[in-house]
């Protein structure tokens, strides 16, 4: 596939590509199955964030988030599942990647079906929690929205190219601006390198009937992120969000289209900050930075290091 | 209610350390109020809708540390800002005399499309205390002398005026935003040619 949209060409991406190795983890007995990961920022910290994509989107569609949340010390993990048919099946391989990698803990940035899955493992390992946190960005809690949970139990066995001109009629590119248009070509190249079967399975787990149950996730904390543009989910959903997560936090963007985290990355990782920042000083902090900006420093023994604040590189402060 | 798009104004408060930034929106959002300081660390936002003239909107109030200033947070922070609420103590006069700074700061930052008419409000707050330093008029006449920006005394312990002054930060918000989506669906229709996508009016003053 050649990549030639502007944002693969970005510097940005270029410097993340060839500077964070993609990894292939294999966790099921059958081992054409790989998760692909990208893992960024200290190991020592045993909290890190997940990122996990919507049905069109590869692991690398976070790397805005990667790079961003990196310079505050943050560790984040951008991943990408191996084809899986139902949620338990997800759930369970998902349970075994983080063991693999050794994470008791996760917070978990979920942007659309990534979301929707987040909430069901949250739900699946409510009696021994492995979620510390949820953003939910663009997301939703039952199927149903998709209007499609009856046929898909023939997804697949649909040609590929038909799969794609499914998602594609999503990807409206009327009356936008160029950042959201950057980030559409991206994707569009994103779901051009999936295969039938990945694209199969994620659709299946998209709109096969099935809802989650909130109620069961109410000692979480949660960040609800949506985008109030005309190309996004319906106000509906929306609304039906903010009702399932009444203690939630609401981070409305304007604007910026279905994949904010490409086309306002920075105010996505603003929020991002803020949602983490909650966990400063304990066990489940995803970063070994304080994320509250330090005042002045009362210690002996400062220690210099460059981190930046919202993404200002040059800000020197210190910390201990 | 109306079927119209639901809309979001994102409000941005700014002033000195200590003259009540998070006291008010802690009044106007939670209607609560604590006496003890703790000095805001970073940025937070409230989330809170409100009723302008029968159409529902939601105010996004973003506080900041006051002693933030100078330190840029980045335009992800102020970008899409529809309105910039100005604060200082009645009780302490250089908050009053930094206002000029803060407001030319938040121009530097948001550069909104029309600086001359960007919607700001300026709250005096602390009304309730006795040792009362900066008086009405003369703040009164400062607010007069930057094009009529509206000037109110508030108390967020004793929530005086502070319902008030957030409904005229709200409607003076959504004046703003319905301008600056006027702005957005001009021009109607924008091509997505390779060679053609540099040309639009994503943070530039095009009006094509």
């Amino acid at each position: 596939m050649s990549c030639v949209s502007d944002l693969s060409q970005s510097n940005e991406y270029l410097s993340f590509r060839s500077s964070i190795p993609l990894r292939k983890i294999v966790v099921d007995s059958d081992s054409s199955k790989a998760w692909k990961i990208f893992d960024c920022g200290p190991k020592s910290v045993a909290c890190p964030l997940i990122c996990l994509p919507p049905v069109s989107g590869t692991a690398d569609i976070f790397f805005k988030q990667v790079m961003g949340l990196a310079t505050r010390g943050i560790r984040v993990i951008a991943a990408e599942p191996p084809p899986y048919w139902n949620l338990k099946e997800w759930c369970d391989g998902f349970k075994r990647l983080l063991d693999y990698l050794e994470l008791d803990k996760v917070h978990i940035f979920g942007a659309s079906l990534g979301g929707f899955i987040a909430q069901i493992f949250a739900e699946y390992t409510k009696n021994c929690p492995r979620v510390a946190s949820l953003v939910l960005c663009n997301s939703f809690t039952d199927t149903s929205v998709f209007e499609y949970n009856d046929s898909s139990a023939l997804f697949w066995l649909l040609p590929s190219l038909v799969l794609k001109r499914m998602l594609m009629g999503n990807f409206t590119t009327d009356k936008v601006d160029r950042r959201i248009a950057e980030s559409i070509d991206f994707m569009v190249e994103r779901l051009e390198s999936l295969n039938q079967s990945e694209l199969a399975s994620r659709l299946t787990l998209n709109c096969s009937p099935h809802y989650v149950k909130p109620h069961l996730l109410k000692d979480i904390p949660v960040t609800v992120m949506d985008v109030w543009d005309e190309n996004a989910l319906s106000a509906q959903v929306r609304e039906d969000m903010y009702k399932s997560y009444p203690q939630a936090k609401l981070a409305h963007l304007k604007s910026g289209g279905n994949f904010p985290y490409l086309s306002r990355s920075d105010e996505v990782n603003l929020h991002l900050l803020i949602h983490l920042r909650q966990f400063d000083g304990t066990d489940l902090t995803p970063s070994f930075l304080n994320l509250h900006k330090l005042p002045i420093s009362h210690t002996n023994q400062p220690e210099e290091a460059t981190v930046s604040y919202f993404n200002q590189p040059e800000k020197f402060v210190t910390i201990t | 209610m109306s079927s119209r798009k639901k809309v979001l104004l994102k409000v941005i408060i700014l002033g000195d350390s200590g003259v009540g930034k998070t006291s008010l929106m802690n009044q106007f959002v939670n209607k609560k109020f604590s006496n003890q300081y703790k000095a805001t660390i970073g940025a937070d936002f409230l989330t809170k809708e409100v009723i302008v003239d029968d159409r529902i909107v939601t105010m996004q109030i973003w506080d900041t540390a006051g002693q933030e200033r100078f330190q840029s947070l980045g335009v992800a922070f102020y970008r899409g800002a529809d309105c910039c609420v100005l604060v200082f103590d009645v009780t302490a006069p250089n908050t009053f005399k930094s206002l000029e700074s803060w407001r030319d700061e938040f121009l530097i930052q948001a550069s909104p499309r029309d600086p001359e008419s960007f919607p700001f409000v300026i709250l005096g707050n602390k009304v309730d205390l006795e040792n009362r330093a900066v008086s009405a008029k003369r703040a009164q006449q400062w607010c007069q002398s930057k094009n009529d920006i509206p000037y109110y005394e508030t108390s967020a312990k004793e929530a005086v005026n502070v319902e008030l002054a957030f409904q005229t930060i709200a409607r003076n918000a959504l004046a703003q935003e319905t301008e600056a989506e006027l702005y957005n669906d001009f021009p109607d229709h924008i091509k997505l040619n390779a060679n053609d996508n540099s040309r639009n009016k994503d943070g530039d003053n095009c009006a094509c």
